[in-house]
């Protein structure tokens, strides 16, 4: 045991969740930390895949269809094998220390991608399912922008959840408390989708901090979550990319809710590289003018 | 603990299993076949439940025996059984199939019988082993156990490849107590099924100081 129980309880938990691949993003971070250097919950995560491999006997007999076979023979068939880890004999798991997990994966039984990384910005490579690859030409871009899958994993939820605003009150009907789970889980898949992005937490003039950038090289999302509802009859929330220079109009967007809510706002030319800074302003009007009118909140891109 | 006889069939750590990896790791390329013999209709019968969809499921299954060919290292059986192992793998790829694929709009519908489904699943149809037999019927008697939110939780997260914060969402719980339920039915699950649910022990499920939180 590597800690006294009632102190390593919350870590059980997340044993469990890992296991189930339950966790969020930032409970995964926290833990995925944590497994390599305790034994307790090595074997918390293979107890629980073996509860829950018991779990499965109980489902309703189904066999693939026979051409299944033929398809993994040959898959197999043109796929050569990683070569062993160091130190563990190819013939000898015994080989592997009892408790110390294999190099280059949090923990042996926890199941991973070929790769072995977990969560929607690592999947594995499913047949017929092409696996994000950044273009050529992105992977060229300054190194400080480049930001890795598992930071913006953990930038983003960090982001977000910094704001309190996901321990949403839910009403009292079904109905919107899955709306809320569906609403909160498309804002992290579209957060979390693969690629480079910059991350800029806004702030209003009062420091609170109101709205996250999140720009790509694509298109540039706002998470809003402090923002006041705008009427869409005729105003409009502007983005702006901010320079030594002039601040550039990058698009606008409504905000339409309180909630923690992610709007696209569309636009062709991001400049992921080119800001020292986002803004946000409120314009009358429904279209973005040269210069803002009423910034209400901005911050800078830190490196 | 519950003092189960074990069957002779498929018994946790099964020799032939480790035999089969070895031969795996030497390169063998037919003890994939002999795995996929052995493991198929199980594996697929779980990302069928997961996904709701047989060509997606059989993609998953297809990727779970690609991957245990290209690296077979990968199992480490000081963590437990190799055919928990394996399935721990093809739940987790069907989850993250069923996260890509599957549209909020028919998540949110499914939610509805995800949560309906707090009684397990009854097989439809009987299987001629004796030990799967006796452990499905073993696995349902455990469930029937747990308190109602426990199950929910748990369910959701199995079979719903939900994440705990859409569980606490869609059980209108504190993420908090979600997580707290998933533990605290876990430990009763390995308690109640002995082992049933493999041999392994040392971490937080076993042992005298499991405590049943959260029950409610």
């Amino acid at each position: 045991m590597s800690a006294v129980p009632g102190s390593h309880e919350p870590f059980d938990e997340l044993a469990v969740g890992w296991a189930l691949h339950a966790l969020e993003p930032e409970d995964e971070a926290v833990f995925g930390a944590h497994l390599p250097q305790c034994p307790r919950c090595a074997h918390t995560v293979a107890e629980t895949s073996e509860v829950m491999s018991a779990l499965a006997s109980d489902l309703p007999p189904a066999e693939p269809s026979p051409d299944l076979r033929d398809r993994l023979r040959a898959a197999v068939e043109r796929t050569e094998q990683l070569p062993p880890p160091a130190g563990a004999g190819p013939q000898d798991p015994a080989a592997v220390p009892a408790d110390v997990p294999a190099p280059g994966g949090p923990a042996a039984p926890a199941p991973t991608g070929p790769s072995g990384g977990r969560r929607r910005t690592d999947r594995p490579a499913a047949p017929g399912v092409p696996v994000h690859r950044p273009p050529a030409e992105e992977a060229e871009r300054s190194a400080w922008r480049r930001v890795l899958p598992n930071a913006l994993v953990a930038a983003a939820v960090a982001a977000i959840l910094a704001l309190g605003s996901w321990s949403v009150v839910l009403g009292s009907a079904r109905d919107e408390a899955q709306s809320v789970a569906a609403e909160q889980a498309e804002v992290v898949d579209a957060l979390l989708q693969p690629g480079r992005v910059t991350i800029t937490p806004v702030s209003a003039t009062d420091g609170r901090s109101v709205a996250t950038v999140v720009a790509r090289g694509s298109q540039v999302q706002v998470v809003t979550h402090g923002l006041q509802v705008n009427d869409s009859s005729d105003s409009t929330y502007v983005v702006w990319g901010v320079q030594a220079s002039d601040p550039v109009a990058l698009g606008t967007f409504d905000v339409v809710s309180t909630r923690t809510d992610l709007r696209t706002v569309g636009s062709a030319s991001t400049g992921l590289d080119d800001y020292e800074g986002y803004a946000i302003s409120i314009e009358p009007g429904r279209q973005a003018p040269s210069e803002p009118t009423d910034v209400v909140a901005n911050g800078q891109v830190t490196s | 603990m519950g003092a189960v006889t074990r069957p002779a069939r498929r018994p946790e750590g099964d020799p032939g299993d480790a035999d089969l990896v070895a031969r795996v790791r030497a390169g063998d390329r037919g003890a994939v076949d002999d795995l996929y013999d052995r493991f198929r209709r199980p594996a697929f019968a779980l990302a069928r439940r997961v996904l709701a969809d047989d060509t997606l499921a059989e993609d998953v299954v297809q990727d779970v025996f690609l991957s245990v060919w290209r690296d077979p290292h990968a199992y480490d059986r000081s963590r437990g059984s190799f055919s928990s192992w394996l399935m721990a793998m093809v739940h987790h790829k069907a989850v993250d199939a069923v996260r890509r694929e599957e549209s909020h709009r028919r998540r949110r519908a499914r939610a509805e019988d995800d949560l309906a489904l707090t009684a397990p699943t009854r097989a439809q149809d009987v299987e001629d082993e004796a030990w799967t037999r006796a452990v499905s019927e073993r696995v349902r008697t455990a469930l029937g156990t747990l308190p109602d939110a426990q199950r929910e939780a748990l369910t959701l997260a199995y079979y719903g490849g939900y994440t705990q914060r859409e569980v606490a969402a869609l059980t209108r719980a504190p993420l908090g107590t979600v997580k707290t339920r998933m533990l605290a039915g876990m430990r009763r699950l390995k308690e109640e099924l002995g082992t049933v649910a493999g041999g392994t022990s040392g971490g937080a499920l076993s042992g005298p100081a499991a405590v049943d939180g959260g029950a409610r």
